[in-house]
């Protein structure tokens, strides 16, 4: 099972500088963080379906799209229902309907569907070591740049190891479906320990192998990802800041 | 040590001994070894005998990464090692650990190699020309942008050598390179220590294959941290009964030259073939019985025209494989990595659903079967017992699966016991697992499964990293389990568990069953066991070819010494 989620892909979203990425991912970011109406998320949302075309991402949209729906609908739903505001049309102890809160609710789904959808697109188009990268352009020392992308790299491992223990306990009878919630909850406990084990071995590993590749040593390090800024990074990195700055103006 | 000594070799212990932190026991006592440069020197030994702690030192992970009181001399690359850190040697000591995989870590094949030439701080331009020389060396050109995830175990360990080869070291320690590789990826790992070596490589490698104690110029056996012998392979390896004592199986054709009486060893199966004078040999009492074991009276376990797909992936993993196990039957499947095994496995043990086609569990589809039904009668051993044992003492973990059965606590316990003292490990009920050996921690993981008195047990890859004491231990075990009427399922590649241990197997090919039948069956075909990229023992292929169907290498020998007898 692939599950590393950057897409070999020849497009220009692909080919940006890889600081050009970053910058204009953060500039995104800002734009969907101060996103609170659903006019505005409308449009955003559009602009990232944009681009995430562009970038030939679709596969990677497809194969979270259930997690897009239920992070897009759980978001709607509590907010529509808990928030308090003004007009609420019942009131139910906690429970606060109105038609305020359901506009927020769905512009806050749309803010947090916005955040995902940037991320994926970032990592639908950028290596980890095009990160790093970009990371150590902007002054990042190499070893915290490294460490910062590390999780990008370990994420997929334990996810892959978390499904063998899985399978392995499930061999032994373990439902994990079954039950109520406190009782699995402590089934999971049994899952978490051999995956914590592994997961120690595998640093422990992983440790001397970046020891003997000279990871601690002192002095200059080079790359070998040669990068070019090019004018569309440039043109990239303008639009980007110019839509952050009109979202905070708006 | 001169200074002329000092450059001449690579590495020199002079009455080392190390004990690691808080062990009762030095792992390692009065060493003395000189590893010549240019050459290669292969560690062998039973597990725990003190390979891989010598190999730490070499890399100098000890002291570096594992503490502990360590005493006499270190040189290495001419420095004698007082204060050096791994950090010292980066570059010019290279290491290759067992699990090759965790020294893995970026998302392409040349960012892979970069990796160690950017820390190093070589100049992008030398980098490419390193890269290229390092992936040729290894046979990985063409998989630049490949993700190291998506390679085959012996291509993710020729991996593993071309990150440190990139570096250009003038040591390579690696420890235990071919684990886990199926016949074909071990050839290839040693066709690369071959090449290496002829290039001037030096090389140290712990290691238990046979041919790779064969092509070494200098072969080092360690019994308890000692020394036990040290020379060139010609001289060690004839020492059969010293390295079978300790757990090194020697070369089949060595110990047949040895039981028969030969000077010196054939080098290949048409050598010895050629040496008996091409015979065909009379069928001896023990090989008789196996031929006819094929037969399945009742049904277990069956999958009929299975076909299976996994997500996004190209091809079918499994297409229309039908496979059955009878009471008291011993398979192994057998096929090269991505063949589609562990697949069978996980849709015989219902963690998989096939797309087409139906499983059957003592007649009754195995859907139809609950989880703790299914895990009542189908154990399933992983190849990594570290994936299931979660407990902090033996005996709750083996009492983890009879209690899901919801078994009273004195049957769990009578379970315990039984399961316990079937796998040898009745005196270490109260033993913490993370502290047990990778034996042990194997056997752990069978009798959790065995505890649910399943009808069938299937074993994934059940020997890696044992030793050859252990291995004979597992086939002790299975054959115990055969005579309780279990089924045993073996997915392996190990060509002797196969030979001694199962009646019939099946051949896996691209996902599809190329074999079924018998052992003998099967040694007789030749390009059957070739496409899979499975390989014969030698002593089996040469009695094959002399019309013989043996288990072993002593079998071989009494039908070679019953004709000579004849002869006479």
């Amino acid at each position: 099972m692939r599950l590393s989620l950057y897409l070999v892909r020849d497009t220009p979203v692909h080919a940006l500088h890889p600081v050009a990425k970053v910058w204009a991912l953060l500039a995104l970011l800002v734009a969907a963080f101060v996103t609170s109406s659903a006019g505005r998320g409308l449009l955003l949302w559009l602009i990232v379906a944009g681009l995430l075309a562009w970038g030939r991402a679709g596969a990677n949209v497809y194969r979270l799209r259930w997690l897009f729906v239920l992070v897009f609908a759980m978001t709607w739903l509590v907010w529509s229902l808990f928030l308090r505001t003004e007009g609420a049309w019942v009131e139910i102890g906690p429970l606060h309907p109105s038609w305020q809160s359901v506009q927020m609710g769905l512009g806050m789904a749309m803010r947090i569907t916005s955040f995902f959808a940037l991320g994926l697109l970032f990592l639908s188009t950028t290596r980890i070591e095009e990160f790093a990268c970009a990371l150590r352009r902007c002054g990042v020392p190499p070893k915290v740049a490294f460490v910062f992308t590390l999780a990008f790299r370990l994420v997929p491992l334990f996810v892959e190891a978390a499904l063998t223990v899985l399978d392995a306990q499930r061999c032994r009878g373990l439902d994990l479906s079954q039950g109520p919630w406190h009782q699995r909850a402590r089934r999971y406990a049994m899952v978490i320990v051999p995956i914590f084990i592994g997961a120690l071995r595998r640093a422990d590993g992983m440790a001397i192998a970046l020891e003997a590749r000279g990871f601690q040593r002192a002095g200059t390090r080079t790359s070998y990802l040669r990068f070019r800024w090019t004018h569309r990074d440039s043109v990239a990195s303008v639009c980007a800041t110019l839509l952050a700055v009109a979202w905070l103006a708006l | 040590m001169t200074a002329q000594d000092s450059r001449a070799l690579a590495a020199c212990l002079r009455g080392v001994s190390f004990c690691y932190l808080q062990a009762g026991e030095p792992a390692l006592r009065s060493v003395d070894l000189a590893v010549p440069r240019g050459s290669m020197t292969v560690i062998c030994g039973a597990n725990g005998a003190g390979k891989s702690t010598l190999a730490r030192l070499l890399d100098r992970s000890i002291p570096s990464f594992y503490p502990g009181e360590l005493s006499g001399e270190v040189w290495l690359l001419g420095e004698r090692c007082r204060e050096q850190t791994m950090a010292s040697f980066a570059g010019r000591i290279g290491f290759v650990a067992q699990d090759f995989e965790a020294q893995l870590f970026s998302t392409s094949v040349v960012a892979e190699l970069a990796f160690g030439l950017e820390q190093l701080g070589v100049p992008p331009a030398e980098m490419n020309r390193r890269i290229s020389t390092a992936l040729a060396a290894v046979g990985l050109e063409g998989f630049e942008e490949r993700d190291p995830a998506s390679l085959s175990g012996g291509e993710k360990q020729r991996l593993a050598i071309a990150a440190l080869l990139a570096l250009e070291p003038e040591l390579l320690v690696l420890d235990e390179p071919t684990t886990d590789l199926d016949p074909q990826g071990k050839e290839e790992v040693l066709e690369v220590l071959w090449s290496l070596r002829a290039r001037g490589q030096t090389l140290v490698v712990v290691e238990h294959e046979p041919r790779a104690l064969e092509m070494a110029d200098q072969v080092v056996l360690l019994r308890a941290g000692e020394v036990a012998a040290c020379g060139a392979p010609g001289e060690v390896l004839r020492q059969v009964e010293l390295l079978e004592n300790n757990a090194v199986r020697p070369p089949d054709l060595v110990r047949l030259a040895a039981a028969v009486g030969w000077e010196t060893a054939p080098t290949s199966v048409q050598e010895a073939y050629e040496r008996l004078g091409a015979p065909r040999l009379s069928q001896g009492r023990a090989g008789s019985q196996d031929a006819a074991s094929t037969g399945a009276a009742n049904c277990l376990l069956a999958a009929r025209e299975i076909t299976y797909r996994y997500p996004e992936a190209p091809a079918p993993a499994l297409h229309e494989v039908s496979f059955r196990v009878s009471p008291a039957e011993r398979v192994a499947i057998l096929g090269q990595n991505g063949s589609g095994k562990t697949t069978l496995a996980r849709i015989l043990t219902g963690l998989l659903q096939p797309a087409q086609g139906s499983v059957e569990l003592e007649g009754r589809p195995l859907a139809a079967w609950s989880l703790t039904e299914r895990a009542a009668r189908v154990g399933y051993v992983f190849q990594n017992p570290d994936e299931q044992i979660f407990t902090a003492r033996v005996a709750d973990e083996v009492a983890f699966g009879p209690r899901q059965l919801g078994l009273a606590e004195g049957e769990v316990r009578e379970r315990v016991q039984e399961a316990l003292a079937l796998v040898g490990l009745g005196e270490r009920a109260n033993a913490d697992p993370f502290w047990l050996g990778k034996n042990e921690r194997q056997r752990l993981a069978v009798a959790s499964v065995l505890a649910m008195h399943p009808k069938v047990v299937i074993l994934d890859e059940p020997t890696t990293g044992l030793d050859q004491h252990e291995q004979r231990d597992l086939l002790q075990l299975i054959e115990r389990l055969r005579v309780r009427g279990m089924a045993v399922v073996m997915i392996t590649h190990n060509p002797w568990l196969v030979i001694e241990g199962a009646e019939r197997c099946v051949l896996l090919a691209g996902g599809t069953v190329i074999f079924d039948g018998s052992l003998p069956e099967l040694v007789q075909a030749p390009e059957l066991w070739r496409r899979a990229r499975f390989r014969v023992p030698a002593a089996v292929e040469l009695a094959a070819r002399c019309g013989l169907w043996v288990r072993s290498v002593e079998e071989l020998a009494r039908a070679v010494a019953g004709r000579a007898g004849r002869c006479a």
